[in-house]
């Protein structure tokens, strides 16, 4: 009789564990899963992470993202952008070129100078950006080819810990990339280098959340010093 | 008759054997790695430092140890039900449109994939660094099918460019200098003025990949972590060479061992904590991408998945052993051993090096081979230390020991080795007070024309030559504690007080 490998497999394995019981529910958890700070000390985390990383970060209003957007991308010395379907129209300065993913080819893609993204989450704790490729955040492979990425994340969307984040998406994304910092390796006698594959340069806006909050406002200033752009 | 000498770009030593069926035993291969002084250094050089962030992370995380416990309790949770979770994975991920393949062994692993790939009429393939593919040696096996399999992780392409092997599980090419890379690069790559600054050789293999990537139809991939309730596939990596392999190409194929499974997806936020900082002493690693099935316009849209037992359901059935297939292949267990760090990964003849490596190898041998792996280490327990899923490898050494000596001991060529002759006496001697008493006074005798002036014994022949070619034996002393005890003035103490 021919018994598929995979019966014979699942034949071995069940016969090796016929005697183990052992409860999911009973794992051991001890460890930390909410963090201490508050929105401003998330915020400054976050920064000094993304910074340590190579990353750039400002901090903006909502008022003035379409205009930082547009200055941080003019300074980024690039003339081509692709953008996710969804991103808001007023984030697509209309002194750049633009191309909008409605299915480009990556011929099209590669061609593109930056990309710009919003992000689903922000974990502080890491540095670490959180794309679960929805309309904002796009296909994966737009934040992939270009070599500069400006990511926008909202100042709501910043936990401090890994395990809060799966606090807010238990159930698995289709689709996600966790990004912290640009691409890099050591391979080379353990020196970091940034840039091997991905985008080179990545580069976040925060955005405060209510510009109205005095409290918010004065802790991301001393927090990020980039508000002068 | 002129000899033409095809002048190889390699890192200027022999490749290494790394097929644990053919490989010397580790005595046999290390030597002459403990020779060459320029391996050793690279190798001290990228231990140190990933070690010495990996300690500083590690030290600011207040939380280690309950992540460590955490980490361990749910790898040994998913082996003990490793079954049902195997079949949830498969369930959900060809529900998401994967295709799941089971492979018993490397080479019904290796049918599988080739057949994918010529259904696929794949001249090409980009990989991404795998363990679970050095394994089951997928490259030869691809180029005997005349598939030309291009290595993406900068380290994998710097040995196959090189024609060399890896030598860690994390940092491949850690034993190869930035002066050797040049070499490789300048030779294989035609780029006669490139430097030997790390940022100019990334560079050179960013531009040497990129029409890859863009034009290569098929991909191979490991897996890091497999999530059973969501048919997901998670990969954690640097570089970006594995987005883009995941993410370009239209077809998919991801190699991935039966152990790699994980409950639930919030399980991540346990494994993903302690695998950076192990690995590469960083708290997050630049990229993780998770992925279930196909996404129609996203990525690939023919996906496989084959499941590997290749040995390990065997290691499943084994009480001690079991904790092997808990490891997440972070290789914090390479840089802690004190043995790894003056061999490097060659001496181990396999894919698998370090303690880690001493303890798997043999056993997906089946310990048939690699018998010599599970010596490769004194026992010191700094790789238990720091193993972030705590696999007692000293442990598993040790019950592996016993299971090479039992080997030996029932062939019967075994009985006129030395080393087996000698235990067998020492058996005998240690077996009664008399013998042994007799044993010591012969001893003392019998090493009297070993032993210097200066009382030590600087060299002994055939099996004592394996202690004295690297350390220094003092001498037996004249008298014994236990006749010293006999003959001693049993009044001296007393007087002194």
């Amino acid at each position: 009789m021919n018994v598929s490998p995979r019966q014979r497999i699942l034949d071995r394995v069940c016969a090796a564990t016929r005697a183990d019981s052992n409860d999911y529910a009973g794992l051991p958890r001890s460890y930390i899963r909410a963090g201490a700070l508050d929105q401003a000390g998330r915020l400054r985390l976050m920064t000094e992470r993304l910074r340590e990383y190579g990353a750039e970060v400002v901090a903006s209003s909502p008022a003035d993202l379409p205009s930082l957007v547009a200055h941080r991308l003019l300074e980024s010395g690039r003339q081509h952008f692709a953008a996710p379907p969804g991103l808001p129209a007023e984030w697509l300065s209309r002194s750049l070129s633009w191309k909008v993913d409605n299915n480009l080819s990556h011929e099209e893609i590669e061609h593109c100078g930056g990309v710009v993204t919003a992000a689903s989450a922000g974990i502080a704790d890491s540095g670490t950006i959180v794309l679960h490729h929805g309309p904002l955040e796009g296909r994966r492979v737009i934040t992939l080819l270009p070599d500069f990425h400006l990511c926008i994340l909202r100042a709501a969307q910043i936990v401090e810990t890994l395990p809060e984040y799966f606090a807010c998406f238990p159930q698995a994304p289709r689709l996600a990339t966790y990004i912290s910092g640009p691409s890099a390796t050591a391979d080379i006698e353990m020196t970091r280098i940034n840039g091997v594959h991905g985008p080179r340069f990545l580069s976040v806006i925060i955005v405060r959340d209510s510009p109205t909050s005095a409290e918010i406002q004065s802790s991301t200033n001393e927090a990020v010093r980039h508000d002068a752009i | 008759m002129n000899t033409v000498v095809e002048e190889r770009p390699t890192t200027g030593r022999h490749a290494p054997v790394m097929d644990p069926a053919i490989a010397p035993s580790f005595p046999v291969a290390a030597l002459p790695i403990l020779q060459d002084t320029q391996l050793r250094k690279n190798v001290a050089h990228a231990t140190d430092v990933i070690q010495s962030k990996r300690n500083h992370l590690v030290a600011e995380k207040k939380d280690w140890q309950e992540l460590r416990n955490s980490a361990s309790a749910m790898r040994a949770h998913v082996l003990a039900n490793l079954g049902k979770y195997l079949e949830q994975f498969e369930a959900n991920c060809t529900a998401a449109g994967g295709t799941v393949h089971w492979a018993r062994d490397a080479a019904e692993a290796r049918a599988v994939i080739l057949n994918i790939l010529r259904e696929e009429k794949a001249a090409e393939v980009i990989k991404i660094k795998a363990m679970t593919s050095a394994e089951i040696q997928l490259n030869p096996a691809l180029e005997t099918a005349g598939i030309a399999a291009i290595e993406t992780d900068l380290a994998e392409l710097i040995l196959q460019l090189g024609e060399d092997e890896p030598s860690h599980i994390v940092v491949p090419a850690l034993h190869v200098n930035r002066r050797q890379v040049r070499e490789i690069f300048a030779q294989r790559m035609g780029l006669s003025e490139l430097s030997d600054d790390p940022k100019a050789l990334t560079t050179a293999a960013r531009s040497y990949l990129r029409s890859k990537f863009l034009s290569v139809p098929t991909a191979i991939s490991g897996a890091n972590f497999l999530i059973a309730e969501s048919g997901s596939v998670a990969i954690v990596e640097s570089e970006g060479n594995g987005r883009m392999c995941l993410t370009l190409p239209q077809t998919l194929i991801t190699l991935a061992g039966i152990e790699k499974v994980l409950p639930r997806f919030t399980d991540l936020e346990v494994m993903l904590q302690v695998l950076a900082r192990s690995a590469t002493g960083e708290r997050m690693n630049p990229y993780t991408s998770l992925w279930s099935g196909i996404t129609p316009g996203d990525g690939p849209q023919r996906f496989h998945v084959v499941l590997l037992d290749n040995g390990r359901s065997e290691i499943l059935a084994r009480k001690v052993e079991r904790q092997t297939l808990q490891c997440i292949r972070c290789a914090a267990c390479l840089n802690a051993c004190p043995v790894y760090r003056q061999t490097g990964g060659h001496a181990y003849g396999s894919p698998y090096a370090g303690p880690i490596g001493a303890i798997l190898t043999p056993q997906l041998q089946h310990m048939r081979h690699a018998q010599s792996l599970p010596y490769a280490s004194s026992l010191c327990a700094a790789c238990y230390e720091v193993c972030p899923v705590k696999i007692n490898i000293p442990e598993v050494l040790i019950e592996l020991r016993a299971q090479v000596t039992d080997q030996q001991r029932t062939r019967v060529r075994e009985w006129l080795d030395p080393m087996f002759l000698g235990m067998k006496a020492a058996n005998f001697a240690f077996g009664s007070a008399w013998r042994f008493r007799l044993a010591q006074r012969f001893g003392r005798i019998a090493l009297r024309g070993f032993t210097g002036e200066d009382g030590w014994i600087h060299k002994l022949p055939s099996l004592g030559a394996k202690w004295t070619q690297s350390r220094d034996l003092r001498g037996l002393p004249q008298q014994t504690f236990r006749e010293w005890w006999a003959t001693r003035d049993r009044s001296a103490g007393k007087e002194a007080k």
